[in-house]
């Protein structure tokens, strides 16, 4: 009997040990950092909205500056790491010392992974910066995107912004359609880049229309040299490069509707409008004559990659159809507006104008505090990106955001080609819903490329994203 | 004697099988290893195996087309005529090669057969890794800034510090546990145990988002101790698994002669299970060390970026940059990370050979 006794009390001291343990791993962390924001003052609803603005009539960034949220903190999470998170804080510095708000940026690649996750878990940062707008949409269909209509002076963005802008800013809420986010950061897509110095040497003349480039390409292939260097090699993410192209020839060979149509499906890929833009497409990609390395290195070449054969001597390649960003893979020793330089893609079908092809940075706001709205309304002004507009590789999508801050004539150029443009539309692929946009469409455009499926069959493939 | 002769030729052709494993095993790490030295632009350019001395093909003599020669007919060279495309593959004749030189100047080159080395080395890869990467900033007035990047120093000690005690809670209550379900008898015994293995089935991404959810209501989202013990919870159900395989083979002898000696539970725990299961202790302790070490997806949902916990591997995979443009860096960054685990995995494996070499009853 004794022993039992013996032995229970055993337990009992084991049981407490660990209990302890853990207790005592609990005191250890009682010190550890936490981001928790402060209770929710202003929920969801828009009915406390215009408080802020009320007071002595100063918008909420006004009373920022002025001090009123000194020592507040706003987390905020998105897609930059590395060199775009350093340019993106050196541009809120100013900001934050002026106001004494400070702003926690959390940078991931995982971003798009993550953010539903977070947002679903309850742990939705105070604001999030989305690449992607479908991405934003259907988490705004959920309604745990606060509306802006009522937080920020809608004359005021109005005045800002383009109206493109604005409506790709609105959404589909919970109920009605709701201002889900504002644009700060913008890339130009329409692109063609060449190698400046050796292009005048060689005496060719930056073409104005489709049918002009297409004819500079066959020179240069007389010439000896294939003109274009494409690769579409991008990992998982394969793919997503040929889908830019056929945006582009598609705001070129039809109407803005349709385009509209396609990227919410009511256009089928199987169309003629969509199959004729391929083919296009395919006059350059599939002419062996016209592609550094043949058709077949296509899909083996990374996208970063693939500028390199312009930056040889002489050339080994003359023309890159990329968005701004691509500087970034350019080499170091390559000098803007010298080396290099780009031009606008053509137009194909004079009637449709000079339409550019944008991608874009949707800011969105998840806890409504007076400090939230004062930094919401600051990535409104140009001001917000100044430093990374002057960097170089962006360009702000803000009218008050001046042409002069632009360091190189080629981000000048880029700037006044998006505020010109008469039709501004998003990459349609970052629009259209994850199963097609980043599914179906990456996937059956390099089928067809790497030539395991026809152009029926991929398009087919392609259309068979939206039915699942 | 014939016996003892064919074994050992069986013995050489065992280890000559398991000389060509280990080597197959080991390329792609030799491979790393190597590129991990070499600068961003050879890694993007040529294979690592180029580092070694190699045959290949050198210019030599140049032959130049005349300008109204017609690319894309066949063309004419020394009296033999080739095609465009294998002029661009290049054709080996003897011991010459006919490749385009400059298709644009017209110019033919007939490349002979060298051995060449490219002894090209730099330790960048590892300083940008190491002590940051640096970024050029221009400012206003049309000055550049330097600004320095963080490196991997505070993200080693971040996952240090989840890691270690996300090692040793789990396999201490683990052990407590084994030793319970094997030797103690209470009611639900059996009942518990079999909850506990059918964890073992369940993968933990569905325990995700609930998890995360209990978390933003306590607060423990981003904090060291959140990691602990999600940690702890999603490794417990192996360890100890593992830990009751190896403490219920014990002799029970063992046990019967220490309770008639007077031991408490306590006592048997401490004085005889431990001691003897440190070969198990040791070689959990190291899956479970490098489980946590090498996490990702844990760490991304309940620690996220931010710099002051931020751990290594997600440090790691923001290293390349929003676009992927700087992915040679990972060579260098993962010889860095295999650091630590390497050295926990040879500090341990002297305990490997101490337990099993000292046997658990002796006379």
């Amino acid at each position: 009997m004794k022993n039992a006794v013996g032995r229970k009390m055993s337990l009992l001291l084991v049981l407490l040990l660990s209990f302890t343990m853990v207790l005592s791993a609990c005191g250890g962390g009682g010190n550890t950092p936490k981001s928790e924001p402060p209770a929710n003052t202003g929920g969801n609803n828009q009915g406390a909205a215009n408080e802020g603005s009320s007071n002595e009539n100063l918008s909420p960034l006004e009373l920022a500056l002025k001090g009123e949220y000194k020592g507040t903190k706003v987390t905020m999470f998105g897609p930059f790491v590395d060199a775009d998170q350093v340019k993106f804080e050196s541009s809120i510095k100013e900001f934050e010392e002026k106001t004494g708000i400070d702003i926690q940026y959390e940078g991931s690649k995982e971003f798009e992974a993550t953010i539903n996750i977070r947002v679903d878990g309850g742990n939705a940062p105070d604001i999030a910066d989305f690449p992607q707008p479908g991405l934003l949409a259907s988490i705004a269909k959920t309604g745990k995107v606060i509306d802006l209509t009522n937080i920020l002076d809608q004359d005021k963005l109005k005045a800002n912004y383009n109206q493109s802008w604005l409506d790709m800013g609105t959404m589909d809420g919970k109920d009605g359609k709701i201002l889900a986010g504002i644009w700060n950061r913008s890339n130009v897509k329409s692109l063609v880049w060449y190698p400046k110095k050796q292009f005048e040497e060689a005496g060719y003349k930056i073409p104005e229309t489709w049918d002009e480039m297409m004819a500079l390409t066959e020179q240069i292939a007389k010439d000896g040299d294939p003109a274009w260097s494409i690769g579409i090699e991008s990992g998982a993410a394969t793919g997503w490069t040929a889908t830019d192209w056929v945006e582009d020839i598609m705001l070129r060979t039809t109407t803005p509707e349709n385009y509209d149509k396609w990227v919410n499906g009511e256009l089928p890929f199987t169309s003629p409008e969509v199959k004729r833009a391929v083919e296009i497409m395919s006059d350059i990609w599939m002419n062996k004559d016209y592609v550094y390395g043949g058709t077949k290195s296509i899909v083996t070449t990374a996208f970063g990659d693939a500028p390199a054969p312009m930056f040889t001597d002489p050339p080994k390649a003359w023309f890159h159809r990329q968005g701004n960003f691509i500087t970034s893979f350019f080499p170091e020793t390559a000098k803007v507006d010298e080396d290099y330089d780009w031009f606008y893609l053509p137009s194909i079908d004079e009637e449709y104008g000079k339409p550019v092809l944008v991608a874009g940075d949707i800011y969105a706001m998840f806890n409504d505090r007076p400090e939230v709205r004062a930094v919401m309304e600051f990535f409104t002004t140009g001001e917000s990106i100044k430093t990374w507009v002057q960097s170089g590789g962006v360009i702000a999508p803000m009218n008050d955001a001046s042409l002069d801050w632009y360091s190189s004539e080629s981000d000048r150029r880029m700037a006044k080609l998006v505020q010109d443009a008469s039709t501004l539309r998003f990459d349609g692929s970052d629009l259209m819903p994850g199963k097609v946009g980043a599914g179906t469409f990456w996937k059956g455009m390099t089928d067809y490329v790497s030539g395991t499926a026809s152009l029926d069959d991929a398009l087919k493939q392609i259309q068979s994203g939206w039915d699942n | 004697m014939v016996g003892r002769k064919k074994r050992k030729g069986n013995k050489t052709v065992v280890n000559v099988v398991l000389g060509i494993i280990c080597f197959i095993w080991l390329l792609p790490t030799l491979g790393l290893f190597i590129s991990s030295f070499r600068p961003a632009a050879d890694i993007l350019q040529t294979g690592w195996w180029k580092v070694f001395p190699h045959q290949e093909w050198k210019a030599g003599e140049t032959v130049q087309l005349s300008k109204d020669v017609d690319l894309r007919e066949p063309i004419e060279v020394n009296g033999t005529t080739y095609t465009d495309d294998q002029l661009k593959a290049g054709v080996t004749e003897g011991d010459k090669r006919l490749v385009w030189e400059n298709r644009r100047a017209r110019t033919i080159n007939m490349q002979e057969r060298g051995w060449e080395v490219k002894p090209d080395f730099t330790l960048d890869n590892y300083k940008n890794v190491l002590s940051g990467k640096e970024y050029k900033l221009k400012l206003g007035d049309g000055s550049e800034t330097v600004q320095k990047g963080t490196g991997l120093s505070q993200a080693f000690w971040n996952t240090l510090t989840i890691a270690v005690p996300a090692t040793i809670i789990p396999v201490l209550i683990a052990s407590f546990a084994a030793y319970a379900f094997a030797w103690l008898r209470f009611p639900g015994r059996k009942t518990l145990f079999v909850i506990i293995i059918a964890m073992l089935v369940i993968p933990i991404q569905v325990a995700l988002i609930p998890i995360l959810k209990d978390y933003t209501a306590l607060g423990l989202n981003g904090s060291y101790l959140g990691i602990w013990l999600a940690h702890t919870a999603f490794g417990l159900p192996l360890v100890t698994y593992f830990m009751y395989n190896f403490i219920s083979q014990l002799p029970k002898d063992l046990f019967e002669s220490a309770f008639i000696d007077g031991a408490s539970h306590f006592t048997i725990f401490s004085r005889l299970i431990l001691p003897l299961s440190v070969p198990a202790l040791a070689s959990i302790a190291i899956f479970q060390f490098l489980w946590v070490w090498n996490d990702y997806l844990v760490s991304l949902i309940f620690i996220g970026n931010q710099p002051n916990v931020q751990v290594m591997s997600m440090k790691i995979a923001d290293l390349v940059g929003s676009r992927g443009n700087d992915w040679h860096l990972l060579t260098s960054a993962a010889f860095i990370s295999m650091l630590m685990p390497l050295t926990i995995f040879f500090l341990l494996q002297k305990y490997f050979v101490k337990g099993l070499m000292g046997g658990s009853v002796k006379g």
